[in-house]
């Protein structure tokens, strides 16, 4: 891919129970959402295993977006809990090991902000777009 | 409320074979015969160099173990994992191997009620090869004709003997030895943990008025019956550690501790690079491993077994920057790493792991306020949400 038509590649992992929706809910009220994300659906972000999101970015992901259920909505009673007892662990991981902060990012979303959705795909394209391509993708070159 | 004993062996020999004294053999010995413990996990000398871990229930092997031995660098935790299940196991600790044995507590790998740590003071091991080139090159012995070695008041001694040439001794710094790169492991120059705390007895020569005295911490109800134990059957004599003595250890223990806080900072080549050049450094340290598996063979806070999530997610065909392998371990070991150097030890393309496990748990372990291995009721972070961010903040 020539230099200048880079665009972000962002990784999304979306809870079946609030964010997922409000990706839903962001296309229904019509919101312009920007095509640089990939979601993957799962039932909870407890079930987000540090490891996905280190595959994420090792395959190429600029940046990995973990979203769930504001703490105490959780549909599994607390399961996202563990979603940031873990996201603190990977943010010192990705600082320590050399990437940028803003490749890893945490958002509470529930199933009726989509405009809250839209907006944080903006956020982050809009930072990723300045940091430029993840050094740990394979065909990055300095 | 710990307590303080100066403490020896009766036995003639054992004070003789043993260092200071001999009182952690002695210990052991009687708790053996008098079926105090099953067995006694020790560690047999071959040579200057090597060490070989021994389950006996022989005190009569014990008693051959008696001495300290710098040159082999053990972490005995994997094999009381192995052995330790439903037997009663005596075993000297150092502080890694205590800090591990903890650990291994945490994940329900032993049963704490069974297993007797008799700690030892330490102030670090030393690599068997480095020891070599030591020898060779720094006091111009035959590496193989060493005999004996000993460490006392940050000198270390060698005496070789050569057919012909009679017995040589040789004492050196060991400053100005890690001047030059020898010395001891980087694991043990930046390690803090000097006296045993999470054993049930903490021993050593730091603190003792007499060479063959040794000093002696009560930590623990376990080491109270095994010292009383002891005593009782008549292998040890004890005696009130004087107040001075006490002071002494505490100012010794405190001026190693400033010089692992020194030679961290020292041996720290990472702190210096920028964000990008430090993600060069890690993946340039980590291309070289062929996902073995040995570091985390021998790591003492590791509990998994075959289906590991870091072996099992790794795929030798992936052409990642990092392998899985890696990230895994690294992000595993970042709130239980001891730090004990091990994994380095054992790898085969010499990976400089303790250094950068030390980069990566060192931070996130000040970021928790947790320290590993010392108590056995704070359970590992990463695992325990409930108790640390609760619902109502």
């Amino acid at each position: 891919m020539p230099e200048d038509k880079w665009e972000p590649k962002i990784l999304a992992f979306c809870c079946n129970w609030c964010s997922y929706a409000g990706a839903d809910a962001a296309g229904l009220e019509r919101r312009q959402v920007p095509p640089t994300i990939r979601v993957i659906r799962v039932m909870c972000s407890g079930r987000i295993d540090p490891a996905f999101v280190m595959l994420g970015l090792l395959e190429g992901a600029d940046a990995v977006l973990v979203t769930g259920c504001h703490i105490g909505d959780c549909h599994y009673v607390n399961a996202n809990n563990q979603t940031r007892n873990r996201y603190e662990f990977l943010k010192e991981f990705v600082d320590e090991l050399g990437l940028e902060p803003e490749r890893l990012w945490l958002r509470w979303i529930s199933a009726s902000e989509g405009l809250l959705f839209a907006e944080m795909v903006r956020e982050v394209t809009e930072k990723i777009r300045e940091i430029g391509p993840s050094p740990l993708r394979r065909d990055w070159k300095k | 409320m710990p307590r303080y004993y100066l403490a020896w062996a009766k036995d003639e020999r054992i004070r003789e074979k043993g260092a200071n004294g001999g009182f952690v053999t002695a210990t052991l010995v009687s708790a053996l015969e008098t079926g105090f413990i099953d067995a006694a996990l020790v560690v047999e000398k071959k040579s200057v160099y090597e060490g070989i871990p021994v389950l006996t229930s022989n005190p009569e092997v014990v008693k051959e173990c008696a001495g300290s031995l710098h040159g082999a660098p053990i972490n005995l935790t994997k094999y009381v994992v192995d052995y330790g299940a439903k037997k009663r196991i005596g075993l000297p600790t150092k502080p890694c191997d205590a800090r591990g044995i903890i650990e291994q507590a945490k994940r329900r790998q032993v049963n704490l009620d069974n297993i007797f740590m008799i700690g030892l003071n330490c102030g670090g091991t030393l690599h068997p090869l480095r020891m070599r080139e030591m020898a060779a090159d720094f006091l111009g012995f035959d590496p193989d004709a060493v005999v004996k070695e000993e460490i006392k008041e940050g000198k270390i001694c060698l005496v070789s003997k050569e057919e012909g040439m009679g017995e040589k001794e040789k004492w050196v710094k060991i400053d100005a030895l890690e001047q030059k790169g020898y010395g001891r492991r980087d694991a043990c120059k930046s390690c803090v943990t000097k006296i045993p705390t999470s054993a049930d007895l903490a021993c050593g020569n730091w603190g003792s008025n007499d060479t063959q005295k040794t000093f002696v911490e009560v930590l623990t109800e376990k080491g109270e019956a095994i010292l009383k134990n002891a005593i009782e059957s008549g292998y040890v004599e004890i005696e009130e550690a004087p107040g001075e003595g006490i002071e002494k250890r505490k100012q010794i223990e405190a001026g190693m501790q400033r010089l692992a806080e020194d030679w961290k900072e020292r041996m720290d080549e990472v702190s210096a690079l920028s964000r990008s050049e430090r993600l060069e450094f890690y993946v340039d340290a980590l291309k070289n491993c062929i996902g073995c598996g040995a570091c985390k063979e021998v790591c003492p806070v590791c509990a998994c077994e075959a289906g590991a999530k870091c072996l099992d997610m790794n795929d030798a065909r992936d052409s990642y920057v990092v392998s899985m392998y890696n990230m895994l371990r690294i992000f595993h070991l970042m709130d239980s790493c001891i730090g004990c150097g091990e994994c380095e030890d054992v790898c085969p393309v010499d990976i400089p792991l303790t250094l950068i496990h030390r980069r990566f748990s060192e931070r996130m372990q000040r970021h928790l306020g947790y320290t590993p291995g010392m108590d056995v009721k704070e359970r590992p972070p990463l695992y325990e949400t409930e108790l640390r961010w609760s619902v109502e903040e």
